[in-house]
Parts: C-alpha cells; sequence; structure tokens
C-alpha cells in the first residue's frame, strides 16, 4: 500500500495546501494591496514550480532541456503579454 | 518498434518521447492562451458598468472548494502515473477514477457559482468586467469538462487493452493536460479571486 504513495508526491501534496493556505492570508487578514500582491505572485509562481516538477515530471528525461526551453518561452510570451497590456491599457505609461 | 527497457513504458519508444514533447509545445501554446485572457481580464476588472463588481459577488466557501478539489485531483493523478510506472493497473484506474470524480465535483461547484452570478445580476452579458470574468473562468471550465471525457476514455482504453506502451503514453500525456489545469486554476484562485476580495 505504502509504495503506492511516494514520499515524494505526498510532500509536494502537502506543500501546495500550505502555499495555498498562506495565499489565504491576503483575504483574511488586513494588509496593504502591494504585500497582498507579492503575497499571491510568490505562492502562485511557486505553486506552479511545484506541480512542473514534482507532479509534471519535467525533468527526469533527455528531453527535459526541450521542455524546460518551450515552458519558458510560452511564460515569456505570457508575461510580456499581461505586463506589457497593463502597462499600455490600465498603467498608462 | 524499438522498445528501450530502461525508461518508464511511457517514454520506452521514439514516437512516445516525441509525444510527450509535442503535447509540452501544446501546453506552451496553452500558457500563452490564458496569459490573453487574464491580460483581458486585468484590463477590464474595473469597467464594471451598472453591474455588481468581483467584491460584490466572488464568495469565499465555492472558490475555497474548488482549490481544493483540483489540487487533490491534481495529486491523485501523479499517484495513478506513479502506479502506472511500478506496473500496478488496477491501483492506477481507482487513481484515475478519483480524479475524474473530484473533476467532476470541481465543475458541480463552478456551475452552482455561475448560476449564482446570473441570479446576482452578473451575467455575461452585463458588463465588460463579468464578460472578462465568465470567459476565462469558461474557457478553464470547458478545458476541465474536455478533459473530464478524455480521461474516461483513458481508462476504459486501459481496462481494455493494459498498460502497452501505447495506453500509458496516452494516460501519461492526459496526466500532463490535468495538471496544466490544476495550474491555470492556481492562477484564477490568486489574481481574480483572492486579488478581487483583498
Amino acid at each position: 500500500m505504502s509504495q503506492l504513495f511516494p514520499m515524494k508526491q505526498v510532500l509536494g501534496f502537502v506543500f501546495s495546501l500550505l502555499l495555498t493556505t498562506v495565499a489565504l492570508a491576503v483575504y483574511f487578514l488586513d494588509m496593504s494591496f502591494a504585500a497582498g500582491m507579492t503575497i499571491l505572485l510568490v505562492t502562485a509562481f511557486i505553486q506552479a514550480g511545484l506541480q512542473l516538477v514534482v507532479f509534471m515530471h519535467a525533468g527526469e528525461t533527455k528531453d527535459k532541456s526541450a521542455i524546460y526551453t518551450n515552458v519558458f518561452y510560452g511564460l515569456i510570451i505570457a508575461l510580456v503579454t499581461v505586463f506589457g497590456t497593463l502597462l499600455a491599457m490600465v498603467w498608462d505609461m | 518498434m524499438k522498445i528501450d527497457n530502461s525508461l518508464p513504458l511511457e517514454y520506452s519508444t521514439e514516437e512516445n518521447s516525441l509525444k510527450i514533447l509535442g503535447f509540452w509545445i501544446f501546453l506552451g501554446a496553452e500558457i500563452m492562451l490564458f496569459a490573453t485572457l487574464f491580460a483581458t481580464y486585468f484590463t477590464l476588472e474595473n469597467r464594471t458598468g451598472s453591474g455588481p463588481t468581483g467584491a460584490e459577488i466572488f464568495q469565499i466557501t465555492p472558490v475555497l472548494f474548488e482549490t481544493i478539489i483540483l489540487l487533490t485531483s491534481s495529486f491523485t493523478v501523479g499517484l495513478g502515473i506513479h502506479a502506472m510506472r511500478i506496473g500496478k493497473q488496477k491501483a492506477m484506474v481507482t487513481f484515475f477514477s478519483i480524479t475524474l470524480l473530484l473533476g467532476l465535483a470541481f465543475l458541480g461547484v463552478e456551475i452552482f457559482e455561475f448560476v449564482t452570478y446570473v441570479h446576482e445580476g452578473a451575467g455575461i452579458q452585463t458588463s465588460a468586467f463579468t464578460s472578462a470574468l465568465l470567459t476565462t473562468l469558461g474557457t478553464h471550465g470547458a478545458h476541465v469538462t474536455l478533459g473530464f471525457f478524455w480521461g474516461l476514455f483513458i481508462i476504459l482504453q486501459i481496462k481494455k487493452r493494459g498498460l502497452t506502451p501505447q495506453t500509458t503514453n496516452k494516460a501519461f500525456i492526459f496526466s500532463l493536460y490535468w495538471h496544466f489545469l490544476d495550474v491555470v486554476w492556481i492562477f484564477i484562485f490568486s489574481f481574480i479571486y483572492l486579488k478581487g476580495m483583498m
């Protein structure tokens, strides 16, 4: 039975629940917008990295450099899209 | 077909590992798709017109349920892949079935949430904010719905054909898709719901 629950994945799951709890602090505690956004950015990106490495087995095979290059490419386009839009449409710069 | 026994079954042929890489490239495109939805949402989130704001319609309880359900389903599909790699077909099918049931529970809560929004006067045509919100949530929900049927057919095929290089490859690719949906949800949870309720 215990071989069906590998330590790495169980710990990954516990850690992801922990990150969710930390993120919830922005709802239950009173804090500034900047502090809240910092917590959310940090917890969300750690959570995404955790899924990628622990659950999606991204770094286990010989195609790992192709996988990571592709993920980072997608991520860079995503960040440019989101922050470029914010710059032009919301922050009025 | 050359089978390399030093690798897990889903990676054992050249074609298999290319299919997995190909799916990663698809996920890269999906990251960009959701980025455009988030960019639109961030632009329009304060354009509420005469409709309600996010702070008025968001509720922490259903959102928390959705988050925990989806995180758990991501964990169980991971356990399913682990069971598959050690050759335990029965355990794998059980974990995959739990994953799909959690997926259904997630969709149930999300549909309940959408119905509540519409009752509170926040339909998809109410304001720029509700359009962007429901399009983003709906695109994620549509992905989960597709994933449910995809996973169902994977389970049926594994029951019929057993664990072969082909079926394990399909199951592994499905697990990548499911984990990716969890990642997207984490961003929806953080930057739509929690940010909106802060």
